[in-house]
């Protein structure tokens, strides 16, 4: 994945250092050039000088420069004075002007002047070498800043950057922090002309979402709200044809289990809906854990009699904050799933364990237990596990497991799916902070 | 000193940097075009250029020795084989890594592909960096030249990276296709670079014969001009190439030309995606 933030300090950057060396290599060339020109000016004036020295003065005939520095004083072809280190030849030739020589190892770039008053030749040199490395010292001072200071314009290309891109990384984490069923518009506080236009498109996005969710809610809600009343006089009608007809008819007996499946359906539909943040009335409030998962067991027990089946309750009296009807519906929809899942004769456990920062409600079976391919997907809606033999399932809408999932979500509890203690079968622990 | 120095360091780093540029769009275009799970990790660069830096001064440290062997022309030699060996890398790299056969087995094209890429680079930073390393050895140890040569280093150095990071940014921003085909481009330029050079230097070393020069660009752009450095680096450039040099050079296009990975560039639909 690339980084726009490493894209844009390193183009940058090399951008600078490319723009920035080429002119300074431009600069050393013409630099050196303009070096040069000032290099010849001084030996002009330095030829000026020694064309009029007083060669009547011995000392003056005998001159100590520079080792850098040479010179010559011909009239004809006589050598009038010369430095210590000038050869007893002419430099040059007897022509004005600049050129280049050879002598005492090193090449010199001279200046040839003839002064017609005197009638003398005047030849100054310099050494070529010695001029060039001072020229050069001089205009490398000037880059060498440029080299040193691109570290720290790196530094600052960053830290730039990196602010620049500050209100990309606020959007980006006001999403990322945004809840599983927060649908809110994101606010941006700090706006900016780039990204207004994309929190406009995900607000309104997430607008849509938003609205389509309600209705599809709403809906479900409605219509399960709106049946229960025609489901209730059906009931009541089933009973009143109860009383006056034989009721171990074939017919009637699974009209009254249809009856009783729609109206745990509806019965469900409402708990979900209940159960959503948006309905939810947090009354929490400190609860007995193990007391309200005993008078569960206790209003439950009918169904497991039914089925012959061992229920076993483990643990002692805890405290947990939570909402007491939601979290009995927690219990009676874990409860069911084990007693619908559990074949005739089986046992199921209900443990409740001290974690010390946590409690573990667990409820266990041995039942046919779930694939771990299907683990994942148990508390999906209207999810059901296929029976033992893979193609039968067990009565029920699928609904139970994702009223779990919700509830424990509103207590910010979590719920993991495991295999259980038993042979085979399954195991629901749901993990609730411990009261403070 | 100072320019002398620049254009060295520039003229070895630009070479190592187009290269390493190219390959690492091919690693960006890889991903992007076959296959999501033909995962090539950038890792390649850095152990590439880590090896490449001790095989460098390794390889300074023994030119003497080497230079001795063969009659004398060992390090003309020792030259020759490393460009001929990256071109086989390269070669290898393009008509094998996109080859049907490897793209049923994506882990092994990404590992195969990130040998090639290693090789070539490894190859590349030996040959430049001993370069390198020998001419500022050489010259910096004199006190006066240690300020102008290592400035002029840095200033050559600073270019040559700069430019191949704004050729990858510039290439990997380009549409998929354009930068595909960019990319397969110069790497037929670097293919011929190659070749030639390895001629070049075996001509030089008496292991292949003299031919005639096949033109003569030195009075429209010489080769010791800051121009002519630059193209040198950046195609091969030479004023007075021999005959052999250029046919080799063609080769090595022509070879890039044929490959499959040429072809993955020019595909019929306008798109790589989903090209296996």
């Amino acid at each position: 994945m690339r980084s726009i933030r490493l894209f844009l300090v390193a183009s940058i950057l090399a951008a600078l250092i490319l723009f920035n060396f080429v002119a300074a290599l431009q600069g050393y060339q013409s630099s050196m050039r303009e070096a040069d020109t000032l290099f010849d000016n001084q030996m002009l004036d330095l030829a000026r000088l020694v064309s009029n020295l007083d060669l009547s003065n011995a000392s003056t005939r005998d001159l100590r420069l520079g080792n850098n520095l040479a010179f010559q004083i011909w009239s004809e072809s006589q050598l009038l004075a010369a430095s210590h280190n000038a050869p007893a030849l002419p430099l040059q030739n007897f022509a004005p002007g600049f050129e280049y020589v050879n002598f005492e190892g090193y090449r010199w770039r001279t200046f040839t002047r003839y002064e017609v008053p005197l009638d003398r030749w005047v030849i100054v040199a310099e050494r070529t070498d010695l001029r060039f490395v001072l020229a050069e010292n001089v205009v490398l001072q000037s880059i060498l800043p440029l080299l040193l200071g691109i570290p720290f314009v790196g530094l600052l290309i960053w830290i730039i950057v990196s602010h620049g891109l500050r209100p990309l990384q606020q959007l980006s984490d006001a999403l990322r922090n945004k809840g599983a069923n927060d649908l809110s518009p994101i606010l941006s506080a700090n706006s900016r002309i780039e990204l207004d236009q994309v929190v406009e498109s995900i607000n309104g996005f997430i607008q849509r979402l938003d609205r389509v969710m309600e209705r599809e809610k709403r809906f479900s809600a409605d219509a399960a709200h709106e049946l229960r009343t025609p489901m209730s006089a059906l009931k009541i009608q089933l009973h009143n044809l109860s009383e006056e007809m034989d009721t171990k008819h074939e017919s009637f007996q699974q009209l009254q289990e249809g009856v009783d499946r729609m109206q745990h359906l509806i019965e469900q539909l409402l708990s979900l809906y209940r159960a959503t943040p948006e309905q939810f009335i947090n009354n929490c409030e400190t609860v007995d854990l193990y007391a309200i998962t005993q008078d569960q067991l206790a209003s439950s027990y009918p169904y497991f009699e039914v089925k012959e089946q061992n229920v076993e309750l483990i643990g002692s009296s805890i405290e947990i904050e939570a909402d007491k009807f939601a979290l009995e519906t927690l219990i009676s929809n874990l409860l069911g799933n084990a007693n619908k899942y559990t074949p005739r004769d089986g046992s199921i456990v209900v443990s409740i364990d001290d974690l010390g920062d946590e409690v573990c409600l667990k409820v266990e079976d041995n039942g046919p237990g779930i694939p771990e391919a299907e683990k994942s997907r148990v508390f999906d809606r209207f999810y059901r596990v296929a029976g033992s033999d893979g193609s039968s399932r067990p009565p029920g809408c699928g609904l139970g497991l994702t009223i779990v999932s919700h509830v424990a979500d509103l207590h910010q509890a979590r719920v993991e799916v495991k295999d259980s203690s038993f042979e085979s079968g399954s195991a629901f622990c749901v993990y609730f902070k411990k009261k403070p | 000193m100072f320019i002398n120095s620049v254009i060295l360091v520039l003229q070895e780093i630009i070479e190592a940097a187009l290269l390493i540029s190219v390959l690492l769009v091919f690693t960006n275009l890889f991903q992007k075009s076959w296959d999501k799970s033909f995962v090539l990790q950038t890792s390649w660069v850095g152990i590439s250029i880590a090896i490449g830096v001790v095989g460098a001064a390794m390889y300074s440290y023994y030119t003497p020795q080497i230079s001795e062997m063969f009659d004398y022309v060992g390090q003309e030699i020792f030259n020759a084989s490393i460009h001929l060996l990256s071109l086989l890398l390269v070669c290898l790299f393009a008509f094998l890594v996109p080859s049907a056969r490897l793209a049923k087995d994506v882990m092994g094209r990404a590992k195969f592909a990130a040998f090639c890429m290693t090789g070539i680079v490894m190859l590349a930073i030996v040959r430049e960096g001993s370069e390198i390393i020998q001419y500022i050895g050489g010259i910096a140890g004199h006190e006066d030249n240690f300020t102008p040569v290592v400035l002029g280093g840095f200033i050559g150095a600073g270019i040559g990276v700069s430019t191949g990071v704004l050729l990858f940014y510039g290439l990997i921003n380009l549409s998929v296709n354009w930068s595909f085909r960019i990319s397969v481009g110069l790497l037929s330029l670097i293919a011929g670079n190659m070749g030639s050079q390895a001629v070049l230097l075996l001509t030089q070393a008496d292991w292949l014969p003299f031919t005639p020069i096949a033109w003569n660009s030195s009075s429209a752009l010489p080769e010791n001009s800051i121009a002519g450095h630059l193209m040198y680096a950046l195609v091969g450039y030479e004023a007075t190439p021999s005959i052999l040099q250029v046919s080799i050079y063609l080769l090595g296009i022509v070879l890039i030309v044929i490959s499959p990975l040429f072809r993955k560039s020019w595909p019929l639909q306008h798109s790589l995606v989903g090209e296996t």
